[in-house]
């Protein structure tokens, strides 16, 4: 009967001791990041339709020796995300001509032979550096005169944005 | 009979303690990746992105509690050598929610102590956002840092 007694004891205390004893565990995770050189974007030459008469369409293609193009410097190699902000008109004061049906190419080297053709928008488009970061993106459209178009001189604002991604 | 209680005592204590051993856990599931940073622009990920935010996962009881106590790097190394790059976490950088419906979020300082009592769910995931300040002339490259969560459970 005494030997039943000390057991008994012993066992409360050891339950009690399982049940205060708190338990640590760890978990890693990694930060990372990649460091790039800034990147520089240059609007190079501008998209010149030249002369246009009313009624009468006319389209710069992007290898034509008018058509806009964007000079780019970054990371070499780099992944990089390209989007635009187009006007649907160019103006002449209150006078719109409407502009749309955009093109575009992107290429490693300052030639549009070889191209890679994609279409300019809001959306992304994504590319990449040349090994010594450099992008060259061109970019075209068609102007639609009207057939009481009036003469003048428009313009509009083409805006090239990039990302690393 | 005495046996029998030696025996039953044995028994008990595996009782007593396989629940936090088997049930209570901590993983890491997602790094903090900040991506593509540039030379002298500082950048920032929320604890609420849910690409680039880090992540971890904890499992205990329902209705015990855990103490959660981050180990953060100061600086993320260069991982090709040859420079390191300041990381800091602001007192907003860390939002643990419950798995359950009702869960709410709870955001909370990274940089000290917390411990929750767990009410509504058996467990939870911690979400850790922070920002790195490359130097203007910052080596390229990629760069790492370890981020410990260590959980004490009770």
């Amino acid at each position: 009967m005494r030997t039943t007694t000390r057991v008994s004891a012993a066992l409360v205390a050891i339950l009690s001791l399982a049940a205060s004893t708190a338990q640590a565990q760890s978990a890693n995770i990694t930060a990372t990041a990649v460091v790039f050189q800034a990147m520089t974007v240059t609007g190079a030459r501008t998209l010149d339709f030249g002369n246009v008469f009313p009624g009468v369409a006319k389209t710069i293609a992007v290898a034509a020796a008018t058509s806009g193009r964007f000079d780019l410097t970054g990371q070499n190699s780099a992944n990089v995300n390209v989007s635009f902000t187009l006007p649907a008109n160019l103006t002449s004061g209150a006078n719109n001509l409407p502009i749309g049906t955009w093109t575009g190419c992107t290429n490693a080297t300052n030639t549009t032979t070889g191209c890679t053709s994609f279409t300019p928008s809001a959306s992304t488009t994504s590319t990449a550096f040349s090994g010594v970061g450099a992008l060259f993106v061109w970019v075209g459209g068609t102007v639609t005169p009207g057939g009481a178009q009036a003469a003048g001189t428009y313009n509009g604002t083409v805006t090239l944005t990039a990302a690393y991604f | 009979m005495y046996r029998c209680l030696i025996v039953l005592s044995c028994l008990a204590l595996a009782t007593a303690t396989r629940p936090l051993a088997a049930q209570s856990t901590v993983t890491g599931i997602r790094n903090l990746d900040f991506g593509p940073v540039i030379r002298g622009v500082p950048s920032s990920v929320s604890p609420n992105d849910p690409i680039r935010s880090g992540r971890f996962y904890v499992k205990h009881i329902i209705n015990r509690q855990v103490q959660v106590q981050f180990t953060l790097p100061t600086r993320l190394n260069r991982v090709a050598g040859g420079g390191n790059m300041p990381i800091t976490f602001a007192t907003t950088d860390a939002v643990a929610k419950g798995t359950a419906p009702t869960s709410n979020p709870v955001t909370f300082n990274p940089n000290t102590t917390i411990t929750f009592t767990l009410t509504s769910s058996a467990d939870f995931f911690i979400n850790l956002g922070g920002r790195v300040s490359p130097a203007a002339g910052q080596a390229t490259g990629a760069y790492a840092g370890t981020i410990t969560l260590t959980c004490t459970f009770f």
